[in-house]
């Protein structure tokens, strides 16, 4: 091309001519606003009779694998159904998901994780949740994740709450035989973890970073925070209760009962077997963790509590969400296998494969999780466990939490100042909706 | 643009061009055979450049993806957020530290391995020169593995080493003080095998004869190092601070997977903080930072040419 470099330049304007035409015909600009699509959009019920066709759905992770060998049941229910599961990988899936949206090419049905609803509902993406499904059968904090802007879009599928893990050997000798029920009483306890106990941290708290906001706000939940304001409308952070959570957590670096200087990589479990960090707050994944690197009979040497009260006790609920798209073309039989798998035998066989806890209430009543205490202390939890909003921009807004924790945490930088700095981020990047 | 240019252009068109149908049709036949490059170079080169760029003047956001020409134009509005977000000066301090003493560590790496191979090393020369490159085509996600566990506070082997020398170890990725001379480490390590082939290159072609005649001359090895090599492997150096530090630059695995930009956003890098921007879905913010980063880029090329290109 060399030999007529006139082309090239004439091209590129060409090109840029064509594409400012298109541009401009196009009609550049956000078309007013419509005030909410979807708001209170009333869905239409779920037909009679059973599922039928073929259904596609997508889930992540060991979800992912073990959905088809679940499904199998509804299909011998539903003789003229097939569901087709296709496994995602988590790391990919948020984009696999906006771009599928992009493209109007998404799956009948999926699995999503909870803190996306909001993006997804907000690209008008989801079919809003049909009667035929009982919301007060689920958690109300977990139900609470699956409505945006006040409209409910699928069902919570499973859920996990966080609690405070300790070491039941080593609390005897720090004097504890009943775990703390309150603030004061786990700082208690914790120091005498160090001080009787030979622990080297009397407790592993998140020294800020990327998720500490999921250890720091139960004890803000706790204390009667309440992350939205105006009515739901816009976020809260910089309030008394969040600052005196805020502050109690801090308390725990400043008075060096959890460490500061915390690796990148933690290593929760080997330092809860040997004792040198005897406590930590994580969800019911932890249980499997802690015994394989505990060995045989390190199940009896530790428990779980909930978490301290101080105006209640609460936690935060997570877990993921099923949908049923809006492009579907199968909208009833979607939706039909959304009711199955909210059904509580269909839960408690879930968790049997999966170990996935239910997100409906009833399931928890089957002597096949009632029985395991440790489990019994997860449900009572899950009762008062609350999620973030589910607004488009959280992701985004609670990055800036975590690192304003972090400084909290790592410098001892002032509470009031870092949560003024958070809710003015907040704010000026909206709530997305 | 001055006028000279499709003067000097035409003069040039204007010689090549014979009028014979021939010709004509060669230039038919040239283009036929160019078509399917040029299609394909517009489609898929060309338009997302220009949509991205587009993408930057506008307050672009995930959900506005399905329809994407219905977004507002705010001007440079993207540039100057991005340049006064304390985050993204934060990254910008980062990667210039990263640049600033990665590079030169990196690049005496390697030429140190090179002179080493090209001079002393004699015996199992192979077995060397694969050692030193491995690294560069190893995974990263195995190197971060290896790493981690080295640069582990109490157990970690660097900081047994230095114990034995009495040295106190600090808490490398855990301290914001310490994160980033850790990654630099791990980073110089990583990637100086590619510019030492390089330089062994360059060095196997440096002229004997030049050293003999300096050596006639009375030079001494560190003289003729200064004074012969150096100044025959000035294009080699050019070409190779010129890739490391439009890699470097870019410097986004190491953080993402050894620390996740932490502790306290010590080691965000600019296209690891672009890259959350994008997973935030602000793709018009994000996109206007990645225009930074290609005009900082050919900036700082510019400037390596500059200084570094040859004295006629």
């Amino acid at each position: 091309m060399n030999a007529h470099p006139t082309f090239t330049r004439r091209t590129v304007f060409v090109v840029a001519g064509l594409t400012a035409t298109t541009l401009a015909l196009s009609a550049c600009g956000r078309e007013a606003d419509s005030g909410g699509a979807n708001a209170g959009a009333s869905a239409k019920p779920i037909a009679e009779g059973k599922a039928t066709g073929t259904l596609t759905v997508w889930a992540m992770g060991a979800e992912g694998e073990k959905l088809p060998a679940l499904v199998k049941e509804f299909e011998a229910a539903n003789p003229g159904a097939k569901v087709e599961v296709t496994a995602i990988p988590w790391d990919a899936a948020h984009d696999k998901f906006a771009s599928a949206i992009t493209a109007g090419q998404t799956p009948d049905a999926a699995m999503v994780g909870s803190t996306w609803m909001g993006e997804f509902a907000g690209m008008d993406a989801l079919d809003p949740t049909p009667e035929g499904i009982d919301k007060a059968s689920f958690f109300e904090g977990a139900q609470k994740t699956t409505e945006v802007d006040g409209t409910a879009y699928g069902i919570p599928w499973y859920v996990e709450t966080r609690l405070v893990y300790y070491r039941t050997d080593l609390a005897a000798k720090a004097g504890f035989s009943e775990p703390p029920k309150d603030w004061d009483g786990l700082k208690a306890m914790a120091k005498a973890m160090q001080e009787k106990a030979g622990a080297k941290f009397g407790i592993g708290l998140q020294a800020g970073g990327q998720g500490s906001w999921q250890s720091i706000m139960p004890f803000a939940w706790s204390n009667g925070a309440n992350l939205t304001k105006d009515d739901g409308k816009a976020y809260n952070f910089d309030t008394p209760e969040i600052a005196e959570a805020a502050k109690y957590y801090q308390s725990y670096f400043t008075d060096g009962i959890a460490d500061k200087a915390a690796p990148a990589q933690p290593t929760t479990e080997p330092d809860f077997a040997s004792g040198r960090v005897p406590m930590f707050i994580s969800g019911p994944w932890m249980m499997s963790a802690v015994e394989k690197v505990g060995g045989a009979g390190f199940k009896d040497k530790y428990s779980v509590m909930a978490m301290p009260t101080k105006d209640s006790s609460s936690s935060f609920v997570g877990g993921s969400n099923f949908v049923v798209f809006k492009k579907t073309e199968n909208r009833d039989s979607a939706w039909k296998l959304v009711q199955w798998l909210a059904q509580p035998e269909t839960q408690v066989k879930w968790y049997q494969q999966s170990t996935d806890l239910p997100s409906v209430k009833s399931a928890w009543e089957d002597p096949a999780i009632s029985a395991d205490d440790k489990l019994a202390t997860f449900g009572k939890q899950l009762e008062t466990a609350q999620a973030p909003p589910t607004f488009p921009s959280w992701e985004q807004v609670i990055t800036s939490f975590d690192t304003e924790m972090e400084k909290v945490t790592k410098q001892n930088a002032d509470v009031g100042a870092a949560l003024k700095t958070v809710q003015q981020q907040a704010e000026s990047i909206g709530t997305g909706q | 643009m001055t006028t000279t240019t499709p003067v000097a252009a035409d003069s040039r068109a204007g010689r090549s061009k014979r009028p014979s149908r021939r010709g004509r049709q060669e230039g038919i036949a040239a283009w036929v055979l160019a078509l399917p490059f040029c299609a394909l170079f517009l489609i898929f080169t060309l338009w997302p450049v220009l949509q991205s760029l587009f993408m930057s003047v506008t307050d672009t956001k995930s959900k506005d993806l399905r329809t994407p020409f219905s977004v507002d134009i705010v001007g440079l509005d993207n540039y100057t957020r991005a340049l006064s977000d304390p985050v993204f000066r934060k990254a910008m301090f980062n990667t210039a530290y990263f640049v600033l003493i990665g590079m030169p560590l990196t690049l005496g790496l390697a030429l140190a391995a090179a002179l080493a191979l090209d001079k002393g090393i004699r015996r199992f020369r192979a077995v060397f020169r694969l050692g030193f490159y491995l690294p560069v085509i190893t995974s990263i996600v195995a190197v971060a593995v290896v790493w981690r566990f080295l640069l582990q506070h109490e157990s970690g082997l660097i900081n047994t080493v230095l114990g034995w020398v009495g040295i106190d170890g600090p808490n490398w990725l855990g301290d914001p003080n310490w994160s980033m001379p850790g990654l630099i480490m791990m980073a110089s390590w990583r990637n100086f095998g590619t510019p030492m082939i390089i330089f062994l290159a360059g060095l196997q072609s440096v002229p004997a004869m030049l050293h003999e005649a300096a050596k006639i001359d009375g030079a001494s090895a560190l003289q003729r190092f200064r004074h012969v090599t150096i100044p025959m492997l000035r294009p080699t150096i050019l070409f190779v601070s010129v890739t490391t530090s439009i890699g470097y630059i870019q410097f986004f695995e190491e953080p993402l997977i050894m620390t996740n930009g932490g502790p306290l956003n010590s080691t965000i890098s600019i296209s690891m903080y672009t890259y959350k921007q994008f997973g935030f879905g602000n793709y018009g913010f994000a996109a206007s930072m990645s225009y930074l980063i290609f005009v900082i880029i050919a900036v700082v090329t510019a400037i390596q040419f500059r200084l570094l290109r040859e004295n006629t």
